[in-house]
């Protein structure tokens, strides 16, 4: 079953096309890499899916219902989440107040909830916040200010923060941006944990070795266009793609 | 645990404070200037604390407080002059209106980022203060109004000054308590997530919009309480207790106090009202001090005495995105 169809999406700027005419379908339970050479499009599309801008044409479909034009916060409820390419936490928020931003978003509490009501949904909200702060292994931290932290773990605090939201899709821009090797492999092991414990998973990254590592399809856009789609293998030797990174023999 | 039992001391000191030794204070000197004082005081604790929830917690630049606490302070006294509904009744009824006020105004507002939004608060503020002085036909305008009726609940006239003054502390202490609740709470978290970085709060699954009108509708529910107090304890209001220069006490109370701290605003209140008072001789420079006081936290002192954000960070934040341009290239505008 397709969890995510993008049905020729374009997405014009003053008459240039920053996404043109791009479609595909992601399966439930996939692992699937989003690249191309700087200034592909690749942050604009996932913009569009996550609402955060309105499309030019086409459609999007998630969980089988048409999601564009709905707010971001809406199609974040039906299950999409996302974290953002030059990490957005809540600096002056402590950790566990960061992730539990998360699970209010979806679970939902009132003011007067909050003040007059039973203890039910703080306690869904709190159960779900640890959950995803043990699954990063940021627990121990949980009373630290976020701004606190080490940029390697703040990027484990989005995606907690992004996890509390039991997401069934899960976007993450540029999850690697900025961290060295050994910190790219442990990040690596752990979004492969992640899919493996059934979540989507689609990744944009500029890392070759994590996309080629983990992910199970790639697809390469370049100009706004797709230019590839298939298994790692097969995109790291089709022509088309060679000569997007690479340039063309003539040139 | 020992969290929680000093959580419960802090609590059982302010009860103590406000019920035990403030009362003992006022009885023991029985001058109507400390009773007036301390009614201020505590009114303006409220109203600081309805802000805090605004723009400590939201981080929504609010530059219009006191309007609200001058629609409360008149839905208050129109109802209990023209219609004699007592106060168990108006009360409620102020916090209501001005409300339902604050609802009608943010709908076009909340749109509005950063400094816009700050300077349509401000335009609102002005305007409510405009209406309330130049209806004269409602309002009497400059003349002001005046109450016949003190505090009574259910017909028993609370008459005498201690009783009004344990009235007063009730109300605002069990609305401090629901603040302190929402403040506390994981939908405090979502308002926290607002302030800083909305766009982000969005792709979490909160209605941002949507949260920002309802606190904004909550602290202009309990500014109008605040208001409906000032009414009946003063006996009279006129248009100049609601003005600009009271919106900007009240900001300079959260700041002081530090912006996301209750117990902030709360003690910035209390310093900015007994301060200049202890200082009588000031006279006119008092609102030169309010803006000074303001001005030296930002500069010197900038996460307030106990706040969670820095306001110079906050302050400078709100005047940047609206460089860049807010959202989506269309400025002012989200």
């Amino acid at each position: 079953m397709n969890l995510l169809e993008v049905d020729r999406v374009s997405r014009y700027f003053d008459g240039l096309a920053a996404v043109d005419d791009v479609s595909f379908a992601i399966e439930k339970g996939d692992l699937v890499g989003l690249i191309g050479p700087n200034g592909a499009g690749k942050t604009t599309l996932f913009n569009l899916i996550s609402g955060f801008q309105p499309l030019s044409g086409g459609t999007v479909r998630f969980s089988g219902r048409t999601v564009d034009g709905k707010k971001p916060h809406a199609i974040a409820r039906l299950g999409m989440s996302r974290t953002f390419q030059n990490l957005r936490i809540f600096p002056n928020m402590s950790v566990f107040d960061n992730t539990s931003v998360g699970a209010v978003g979806i679970v939902g509490q009132s003011g007067w909830n909050a003040v007059f009501g039973t203890a039910t949904r703080a306690e869904t909200i709190s159960r779900r916040s640890w959950a995803a702060l043990e699954k990063v292994g940021l627990a121990s931290v949980a009373g630290d200010l976020a701004a606190n932290l080490s940029y390697g773990k703040r990027k484990y605090l989005e995606i907690a923060r992004a996890l509390a939201m039991e997401p069934e899709l899960l976007i993450l821009d540029e999850p690697a941006a900025g961290l060295n090797d050994s910190e790219t492999a442990e990040l690596a092991a752990f979004i492969k944990t992640l899919n493996a414990e059934g979540i989507t998973i689609m990744l944009v990254e500029h890392d070759m070795t994590l996309v080629m590592g983990i992910c199970r399809r790639v697809i390469v856009l370049a100009s706004g266009r797709k230019i590839g789609d298939g298994t790692p293998e097969v995109v790291r030797t089709d022509p088309a793609v060679l000569e997007a990174y690479l340039g063309t023999d003539d040139a | 645990m020992s969290e929680l039992s000093r959580r419960n001391l802090t609590w059982l000191c302010l009860l103590a404070i406000v019920f035990v030794v403030a009362p003992a204070f006022l009885a023991y000197f029985d001058q109507g200037y400390f009773y007036q004082l301390s009614t201020l005081a505590l009114i303006f604790a409220l109203l600081a604390a309805s802000l805090h929830l605004v723009t400590g917690v939201s981080g929504l630049l609010h530059l219009g407080q006191a309007a609200f606490y001058g629609v409360g302070a008149y839905v208050a006294a129109l109802l209990s002059i023209n219609y004699e509904v007592p106060f168990s009744v108006g009360l409620p009824l102020a916090g209501l209106g001005a409300a339902a006020v604050a609802v009608l105004v943010a709908l076009p507002t909340m749109r509005l980022v950063s400094i816009y939004f700050a300077v349509a608060t401000l335009a609102i503020g002005q305007m409510i203060y405009l209406v309330l002085l130049n209806w004269v036909g409602l309002t009497e305008g400059p003349n002001g109004l005046v109450l016949s009726s003190g505090i009574e609940f259910f017909g028993y006239d609370v008459g005498a000054r201690i009783g009004t003054y344990f009235v007063v502390a009730v109300i605002v202490l069990f609305s401090l308590w629901v603040i302190h609740r929402l403040t506390h709470s994981y939908y405090g978290n979502a308002l926290r997530a607002l302030r800083e970085d909305d766009q982000c709060a969005d792709a979490m699954g909160i209605d941002t919009v949507r949260l920002k009108v309802g606190i904004f509708a909550v602290s202009a529910f309990f500014a109008g309480i605040a208001g409906a107090l000032w009414a009946y304890t003063t006996g009279y209001i006129s248009p100049g207790d609601f003005n600009f220069a009271n919106s900007i006490l009240i900001l300079a109370m959260v700041v002081v106090g530090g912006l996301g701290s209750l117990p902030g605003a709360v003690i910035g209140a209390l310093l900015l009202i007994l301060l200049p008072e202890a200082l009588r001789g000031v006279g006119d420079f008092r609102n030169i001090m309010v803006g000074l006081t303001m001005f030296l936290v930002i500069v010197f002192v900038p996460k307030g005495l106990m706040g969670e954000v820095s306001a110079l960070a906050f302050f400078r934040s709100r005047f940047a995105s609206a460089w860049q341009g807010g959202g989506g290239g269309k400025v002012g505008w989200r």
